[in-house]
């Protein structure tokens, strides 16, 4: 049996794919040293999301939660459970502080990183920067409106009172533990 | 010449075809999923059902055993995760594929369920590129690939029913229905 020539055809016309650019990354900021402790990210098994881990100093949420703007811009690794998921593209994830009552949100690109509903309970490796959004009053309504629809619970608009101010890690990469 | 080029062409299109056609099925099932995202979860399967914990002491969530005792009050049984306290008066308990989440003042629960969509998630997982890696040159691939099987489609036959006849009025349907769109919605 003969090979198809339009097959070989094909294939070379593959074989011409261009190899892509490596990506210059951007010099980052460092974060406030205090509130880091040095972690062995290689310990930390399970399946990647995104760009791989490159920092080796964990920061814990709290110490984020605590004082926001010293981090505004630096970049961050996280560890904490995945508390809730994005139902609709999976792009952003709520990972919980170390300590009660607080949860930070890791927001990534639609698309290019898509995290699994599944991953709800699991522990995770964040990497990112901390940003600041600010949302005008009907942002946030709208925000708050979008959120309640996605699960599917009625919208109560006197839970949003002004505009806001958001503290989020704008994820790069992360690993979620099988 | 001209039936040599004929030739190739109709051979060229007749294997991309060959090739194309299991993706092609893959990606045009994900695609009706996705289109109705608006509507239901492509990928996922979400159950929630409200339940009632009158018969556990809700009082103190700190206490050792308390996941378990409402765990074992609805009968739950799965790959216990972890608890998580989003604010003083809710306690959520996640196990693998659900999440509990107690209305502590109010007794009550509700139990979300999430499985995934056997064949769609697999589909939507390539079709959306989750994979990333080498499926993002495979993607490309089968891209570039409907486009040749398109453009030799349109010279496979000759004549009446070819792209000098009836094909052209086809074809011009065809690329006129998206730019009829574009006019109503841009």
């Amino acid at each position: 049996m003969r090979f198809p020539r339009s097959l070989a055809a094909l294939i070379v016309l593959a074989a011409c794919q261009p190899a892509g650019d490596a990506e210059e990354q951007p010099v980052a900021e460092a974060t406030p040293a205090a509130a880091t402790q040095a972690f062995d990210v290689s310990s930390f098994t399970g399946t990647t999301y995104g760009e791989p881990l490159t920092l080796t100093e964990l920061t814990p949420v709290s110490a984020i939660l605590a004082d926001p703007p010293a981090f505004i811009g630096k970049p961050v690794l996280v560890q904490g459970m995945v508390v809730a998921v994005c139902e609709e593209k999976g792009c952003w994830m709520d990972i919980a502080s170390d300590k009660e009552f607080e949860k930070i949100q890791v927001k990534v690109d639609d698309g290019v990183i898509v995290f699994p509903l599944t991953a709800k309970g699991k522990q995770a490796l964040v990497e990112g920067v901390v940003e600041q959004i600010e949302l005008t009053y009907e942002q946030a309504l709208a925000q708050a409106k979008a959120r309640a629809e996605e699960h599917g619970e009625a919208f109560d608009s006197t839970t949003v009172t002004g505009p806001q101010t958001i503290f989020r890690i704008r994820g790069k990469g992360a690993v979620v533990a099988d | 010449m001209s039936s040599r080029w004929r030739r190739w062409n109709a051979a060229v299109h007749r294997d991309l075809g060959y090739l194309c056609a299991g993706l092609t099925v893959v990606y045009a099932v994900s695609g009706l999923a996705v289109n109705h995202r608006s509507d239901w979860n492509p990928s996922y399967a979400l159950r929630e059902t409200a339940v009632s914990l009158e018969g556990v002491d809700l009082s103190d969530p700190t206490a050792a055993g308390f996941a378990e005792r409402i765990l074992a009050e609805l009968e739950l049984e799965g790959h216990f995760r972890g608890t998580f306290r989003p604010d003083p008066d809710t306690y959520q308990i996640f196990l693998e594929g659900s999440t509990v989440t107690v209305d502590l003042p109010g007794g009550t629960a509700s139990f979300e369920e999430t499985r995934e969509r056997p064949g769609l998630r697999q589909a939507n997982f390539l079709h959306l590129n989750e994979a990333k890696k080498l499926w993002t040159w495979m993607a490309d691939l089968y891209a570039v690939g409907l486009l040749v099987l398109a453009v030799t489609g349109l010279f496979v036959l000759r004549g009446r029913n070819g792209i000098t006849g009836r094909g052209a009025w086809l074809t011009a349907v065809g690329v006129a229905v998206p730019v009829v769109f574009l006019l109503l919605y841009l």
